[in-house]
């Protein structure tokens, strides 16, 4: 009993693994939700029937969401309890000169007001809150348990949790009125904020355009505020006494937009004032229909505009190699959110992400992200158009005002509980190329830091890529090497050597990866950098070096030959290995010298040399191939034929001097190919050769072979192992001889069995962390550039996760990275057990 | 004789010759048969994979046991710069460019260039260890021979290893006692330095060992009636009587640790103004003297007067040393023994954890459990859990144990220490249960066959006795399969060791201030704290490797803790197999 709920218990704890992964994952791609919290009726008073529900110039809600706001077109404020529409406060903020214009583009209520007279004035609308002592206040408790909070005076008062009492109430601060230089009704105005000081651009009705630096400087005896202006008045380019009717000012106060009613905008580099000008101007609209709204989204370089034909579109500045304007950036048209539908009539944008809001005329809202194109909700207010939307400041809520039916001097107010979730993340947006912000065209990127400026670009593609381009490279090292030793321990070692070097070699899998990581990072890596063309050549150098032993060794007279076939010959195969290695030395720095310049490094960044090199390199292997192939299918049947009659000792000696010809037919033929291709002027820079980063694919592949070829080696040898003796002896007894056996008989029976090595050798690669964490760059690139780095998902985990914010959208991805690595093995290791025990049943039959 | 060699015995007729007999005549071999070159190929890939690695835990050999090696100390005088005194450590051959001689006197740059180039145009550099950073700001030196005027090996050059700074090279010139010479010369200076060093660092260590258990006993009583406190606030609230009186008694009781600790604070000064009284000047090659307060010394000795006994005696003190103090020099010097301890601490800790429940779950899957397709899913399951990257393991410990068992915990227990986390961030109990499960499939696998192996004949003849399953089991079948479960468990410990991924994400951190296991306070009471974050040899040799500021500096340490590493795991491993062949030659005659 106690034994079966051990065990199931953990079995279970093993499944939930799968199931907690999972858990964090699956919120990432749940969609937004939103909820109907209050509705009222707002009372405006100052309205006359002719503007009935006519759009305030602004609306907001405080962070609590128990008050709303709104500034009325004829300055007047005012706020009114949320839950009931209840007014609080109303009190008219400018009286004359009249408020002609606005700005309210910067975050937290920082506002600039233009007025009639060419004046502009700075200030703040903000909800000033505090808590005070329930018993302090004076009040009964029946006066405070009012669904929505009491209004006392100004000041609206609720309970909290805590048991604390919140006092919240409105909060205007208006700087004394500035002279920027304009003389007549201020048609537009934006303000911005970098670093502490004030840039504020306004234009009049008689077209004068005006940036102002503002400087501050308190008085410290009076604590009075005085600001200085600098003024620079802007060169307009006018459009047929039209004026303008918005202004926006980027978030570095560097780039000017003015746009027309229209939808013609000018955009104005403002970089340096004194030598400002225009730098482009373009449509919004294309085509009829005119500009209803506009906003920036946050960061304040994302222009979002709706128009009368109901698009929402978001555009913002690139640097193509190819821009002709005076600044180098032109404005891009990068996100289409929605196409068709009614009118847009107000926009609004979150302060914390890159949601933006967006009313209709006929009473729809719809929510979006704008990098990723992910409609978050859509809801039908009623058959009023939308005034105005705002977010909560904490974007866990959405407010809208719409003309009221029922009293027809008011507004509707709607107030919405929302939760975005994690608007960013979708599956498209984490696999397929995204167009960031101040991209050229969409991209796959990784790059999880960020800021309000700097959107987080969380591709998991480059990731996936890394690992593929990891995987890859070190399977073609260690799958050939593990699966040729398994076949040469198996079929043709010295039963005396064959456990301990077995062993030897099992050894391997308890080397700690970190280890390995280690070392191919000091040691290896440094050493392959400073002797590349003896590592590249290497590669060629032993096989040859193999391939002319195995001739000599067929010179052995017959007797010998077969007497030692056992260790004798494994030793000199060994003493293969260094002649090799020292070839290449040999061969290394003259190939270096007639192909790549003398200077391999500067040859793969593209400085010197020709091509001719590279495409050797690449051209080799498939030459050896073809030569081998012509070989074995065309001269042996004739070789074969003619030196019947031949003794051992000569047929040994043609044979030889046939592969001499082979090698060099095999080099020849590169060459010739290589010059041909030269000639094409294609080139392989820029594929898989290109500049040489220390910490490279390359190593990676090395020393990941010393992961994975312990592992296909012990399954693939005990799978050729397990093919029973009797096939073959009946294989040797039918007169085959041992490598005839293996190839025909032994491979073929356990091929299975060696498939499903490779697989485990895949998961293990797939998974690998340490070695490719100490030995690639972590740069999250995406070529196949072999001597590049790369970044894996799984290095890409142990970087970040421990400084990843629980629960953050970051957070979630980077365990939708573990969850794909625990997919993915998964995947190839049940494929791998599945074939392996259907290998074991076929191996048991036979 | 192999298969190969009998087939070779045989005259061998070829089968595709029998095919085309008619065509051709008759052969006694036929050479391409035996496909020589593949056998070559195949007998290549098993000789490199077995030369990858020979050489590399050769060169980890090598490397990890000449590092303590004491060497001699080099003399160069240099053309145009100040001597240097150090350790040759890199010797390198390299082809000057025109840079190299651009930046000498230009009436010797053509010189020395004749000079190189009539050598084959190779010159050889080298790198000397030269110390004394706190003068030069450097560690190393590359000296190239060109610029070498002349080579000597000082006989009074002494290599100082000093607790903060590295090492310092140079010749002892006085030796003070407080403002009082009581030395002039090397000679005479190196006989006090001997006859003060023992008693200085005795102090020295008198000194460590107040500031850590004195003080720090001092600081937890301290901080426990801090949060003593803070619990009947949280518990009873502030305007309570309670808390009131517990405030009094609480400020009474912190004065007290206040009193204890001016006391403790007063012996230590004393002991390092004596201390600081002891000091021994040394002259670097370039003439600076240096002061070096003697209880700062490690250790230090003339390096070109050692004999072999000598060197042996530095070499082993050093490897003292290592295994058994703590790191110094943000990590580059001194011990790991804080990482040695660390590590064994976790692996006894997941041993623990895994053994029991991998057998029990093996125990259900082959000897309860129905055997049915159900089963059978499930052991592949569990099986290709082996295979899933330990990154994985070390998402879900982070996700599960950290953030959400170790919060709850946190939330339950230690409320008083929020916001800061006691259980719930990375430590030693969470990277031993992540782990566990890491380990889990290799002992439940390994058990299972263990179990499948014991013969059903040996079931049966049980049962026939009577005997209930339960009696079966704990009697006849699982001594049987105690090797396998060893091997299993064995298994499981190397693999433990070894893995660095999953601890990056779960508590191993570059430098625990305190041991998981507290020896504070009176010897038999010793607290485990297995919520603390701990050392681990390979996430120590992970930080030296990859994330050291002076990582030339680092490397002999790295290559001495690989060498450890790879010592314990395969040490582990040979184990493993001489207890499997032991126990099995054991049970060899318990056949039926």
């Amino acid at each position: 009993m106690l034994i079966s709920i051990g065990g199931v218990g953990t079995i279970v704890a093993v499944t939930g693994i799968f199931v907690f992964l999972v858990w964090v994952v699956v919120p990432l791609f749940q969609s937004a939700s939103h909820e109907l919290r209050s509705q009222a009726s707002v009372a405006t008073g100052s309205m006359s029937q002719s503007d009935r529900g006519a759009a305030p110039l602004w609306t907001g809600i405080d962070e609590y969401r128990r008050l709303g706001v709104a500034l009325e077109p004829d300055g007047k404020i005012v706020t009114w309890r949320a839950s009931d529409g209840k007014p609080i406060e109303s009190r008219a903020l400018f009286t004359t000169p009249a408020l002609t214009s606005i700005s309210t583009h910067e975050a937290s209520g920082e506002m600039a007001f233009g007025f009639a007279d060419g004046s502009v004035r700075l200030g703040s609308i903000d909800f000033a809150t505090s808590f005070v002592d329930p018993s302090a206040a004076g009040l009964s408790a029946s006066e405070l348990a009012v669904d929505g909070g009491s209004i006392q005076g100004t000041t609206l008062l609720e309970l909290t949790n805590e048991g604390q009492l919140r006092a919240q109430t409105l909060d205007v601060r208006l700087l004394p009125p500035l002279d920027v230089g304009l003389s007549g009704r201020v048609v537009a105005l934006d303000r911005s904020e970098k670093n502490g000081s004030t840039t504020i651009a306004a234009i009049d009705e008689h077209g004068k355009l005006v940036v102002s630096a503002i400087a501050r400087s308190e008085n410290l005896l009076t604590g009075e505020v005085t600001a200085t202006t600098d003024d620079q008045v802007i060169p307009l380019r006018p459009r047929e006494n039209m004026l303008p009717e918005r202004l926006l000012l980027s978030g570095n106060a560097d780039t000017l937009y003015l746009v027309w009613h229209d939808g013609i905008l000018q955009r104005y580099d403002v970089r340096d004032p004194a030598q400002s000008g225009l730098a482009e101007e373009l449509d919004l609209v294309e085509g009829p229909g005119e500009l209803t709204a506009l906003t920036f989204l946050i960061g304040k370089s994302t222009l979002v505009s709706g128009d009368s034909r109901g698009r929402v579109r978001a555009w913002f500045g690139t640097k193509p190699a190819n821009a002709d304007t005076r600044d180098g950036i032109r404005l891009q048209l990068a996100h289409e959110l929605c196409a068709a539908g009614a009118p847009i009539t107000t926009l609004s944008a979150s302060e914390r992400t890159r949601v933006v809001c967006a009313g209709t005329q006929d009473g729809k809202l719809l929510t979006y992200h704008v990098t990723s194109h992910k409609l978050l909700f859509e809801t039908v207010v009623g058959n009023e158009p939308i005034r105005a939307v705002a977010l909560a400041p904490k974007d866990n809520g959405l407010v809208a005002l719409t003309a009221d039916p029922v009293a027809p001097l008011g507004w509707r107010f709607f107030s919405w509980d929302i939760d975005l979730g994690y608007p960013e993340a979708t599956l498209a947006a984490l696999f397929t190329p995204v167009w960031y912000e101040g991209y050229e065209a969409p991209v796959n990127a990784w790059q999880s830091t960020g800021s309000d400026s700097f959107e987080p670009k969380l591709g998991l593609w480059p990731l996936v890529f890394g690992t593929i381009k990891a995987t890859f490279y070190s399977m073609i090292f260690g799958v050939p090497i593990a699966l040729l030793a398994a076949i040469f321990t198996s079929e043709f070692m010295d039963k005396r050597l064959r456990t301990p070097l077995k062993s030897l070699t099992e050894m391997m899998a308890s080397l700690p990866s970190v280890v390995l990581g280690f070392i191919a990072a000091i040691i290896i890596a440094p050493i392959v950098q400073s002797v590349l063309p003896t590592v590249l050549a290497v590669f060629f150098t032993i096989p040859m070096a193999l391939l002319i032993g195995a001739y000599l060794w067929q010179l052995l007279p017959p007797r010998k030959y077969v007497r030692w076939s056992g260790a004798p010959r494994f030793a000199a195969i060994c003493t293969c290995l260094p002649i090799g290695v020292l070839l290449a030395a040999l061969v290394g720095p003259w190939f270096e010298r007639a192909f790549f310049a003398g200077d391999i490094m500067g040859w793969l960044n593209g400085r010197v040399g020709t091509s001719v090199g590279g495409w050797l390199l690449l051209l080799l292997p498939v030459s050896a191939l073809i030569c081998a192939v012509f070989l074995s299918r065309v001269v042996d049947p004739w070789v074969r034929r003619i030196s019947a009659t031949w003794d051992r000792g000569r047929a040994g000696r043609f044979d030889l001097g046939k592969i001499a010809v082979g090698i060099v037919a095999a080099f020849v033929l590169a060459l010739v190919l290589a010059h041909g291709l030269d000639a094409t002027g294609a080139d392989p820079r820029g594929g898989v050769l290109d500049t040489y980063v220390q910490r490279n694919a390359l190593i990676v592949g090395f020393v990941m072979a010393f992961a994975i070829i312990p592992i296909v080696y012990t399954l693939a040898e005990d799978a050729l192992s397990s093919v029973p003796g009797h096939l073959r002896l009946a294989s040797l007894g039918a007169g085959a001889t041992p490598w005839q056996t293996a190839a025909r008989v032994v491979v073929p029976t356990a091929m299975s069995g060696l498939f499903s090595a490779v697989m485990i050798g895949l998961g293990r690669a797939v998974g690998e962390t340490m070695i490719v964490l100490m030995a690639t760059g972590n740069t999250p690139v995406m070529s196949w550039n072999v001597f590049n780095g790369f970044r894996t998902l799984s290095a890409n985990i142990a970087v970040e996760l421990p400084e990843a914010v629980r629960n953050s959208t970051h957070y979630r991805t980077l365990f939708l990275a573990a969850f794909c690595l625990f997919a993915l093995t998964f995947v190839l290791n049940t494929l791998a057990e599945v074939v392996r025990q259907r290998f074991r049943k076929r191996a048991y039959q036979l | 004789m192999t298969i190969a060699e009998e087939a070779l015995a045989l005259p061998s007729p070829e089968p595709r010759q029998v095919v085309k007999r008619r065509r051709t005549p008759r052969r006694a071999t036929s050479l391409q048969s035996h496909g020589e070159p593949f056998v070559w190929f195949t007998g290549g890939a098993m000789g490199l994979a077995l030369l990858m690695i020979v050489s590399l835990l050769g060169l980890i050999a090598y490397e990890g046991a000449q590092t303590f090696w004491p060497r001699p100390l080099v003399e160069l005088t240099r053309v145009g710069a100040k001597p240097i005194l150090g350790e040759i450590s890199t010797t390198e051959t390299f082809r000057p460019g025109a840079d190299v001689y651009e930046r000498l006197p230009p009436d010797r740059a053509a010189s020395v260039q004749k000079e190189i180039e009539a050598r084959g145009g190779d010159e050889r550099r080298r790198m000397l260890r030269t110390g004394n950073f706190d003068l030069t700001g450097t560690h190393y030196t590359w000296v190239s021979d060109h610029e070498v005027q002349d080579e000597t090996n000082p006989e009074w050059a002494v290599t100082v290893e000093r607790m903060a700074w590295g090492r310092f090279y140079g010749e002892p010139k006085s030796f003070l006692v407080g403002d009082e010479v009581i030395a002039h010369g090397a000679r005479d200076a190196w006989t006090r330095y001997l006859e003060f060093h023992d008693t200085c660092r005795a102090r020295a260590e008198k000194i460590v060992d107040l500031q850590e258990h004195d003080i720090g006993a001092v600081n937890d009583q301290m901080e426990a009636v801090r949060l003593g406190l803070r619990r009947i606030e949280l518990s009873k609230g502030k305007s309570s009587p309670e808390y009131a009186a517990a405030e009094k008694v609480s400020a009474q009781r912190q004065a007290e640790l206040e009193r204890e600790f001016q006391d403790i604070s007063e012996k230590v000064s004393q002991l390092q103004q004596t201390n600081a009284r002891y000091k021994l000047l040394l002259t670097t090659a370039d003439g600076v003297t240096s002061t070096l307060p003697v209880a700062d010394i490690v250790r230090a000795y003339r390096a070109n007067q050692l004999d072999l006994g000598g060197k042996l005696r530095v070499y082993f003190s050093r490897w003292r040393e290592f295994l058994t103090e703590r790191p110094r020099e943000a990590n580059s010097e001194g011990g790991v023994f804080p990482a040695i301890f660390g590590t064994v601490v976790m692996t006894l800790l997941m041993s623990i954890l895994v053994v029991p429940f991998g057998v029990l779950a093996a125990l259900y899957l082959r000897e309860y459990a129905k055997q049915g397709w159900m089963v059978s899913l499930v052991r592949i399951a569990v099986n290709n859990l082996a295979g899933v990257p330990s990154i994985v393991f070390g998402v879900f410990g982070l996700g599960f144990f950290c953030y959400i068992v170790g919060a709850s915990i946190d939330q339950l227990l230690f409320a008083e220490k929020l916001p800061n986390p006691t259980y719930g961030k990375g430590g030693l109990v969470w990277a031993a249960f992540t782990l566990a499960l890491l380990t889990l499939p290799v002992v439940i696998v390994a058990t299972e066959e263990a179990l499948s192996a014991v013969p059903g004949s040996m079931r049966e003849g049980s049962y026939a006795c009577g005997a209930t399953k339960w009696q079966t089991i704990q009697r006849i079948v699982l001594p049987r399969a105690l090797p396998g479960i060893m091997t299993g468990m064995i298994l499981a410990i190397a693999r433990g060791a070894g893995e660095v991924a999953p601890l990056m994400l779960v508590g191993a951190v570059k430098l625990a201030p305190s041991l998981p296991v507290d020896l504070n306070g009176s010897l038999p009471f010793v607290h485990l704290h297995p919520e603390r974050s701990f050392m681990h040899l390979g996430f120590h040799i992970f930080d030296l490797g990859f994330q050291s500021q002076n990582s030339e500096a680092a490397k002999p340490m790295v290559y001495t803790t690989t060498l450890l590493l790879i010592a314990i795991i395969v040490g582990l491993n040979l184990f493993a197999i001489s207890v499997r062949s032991r126990l099995r030659r054991r049970f060899v005659g318990g056949q039926f």
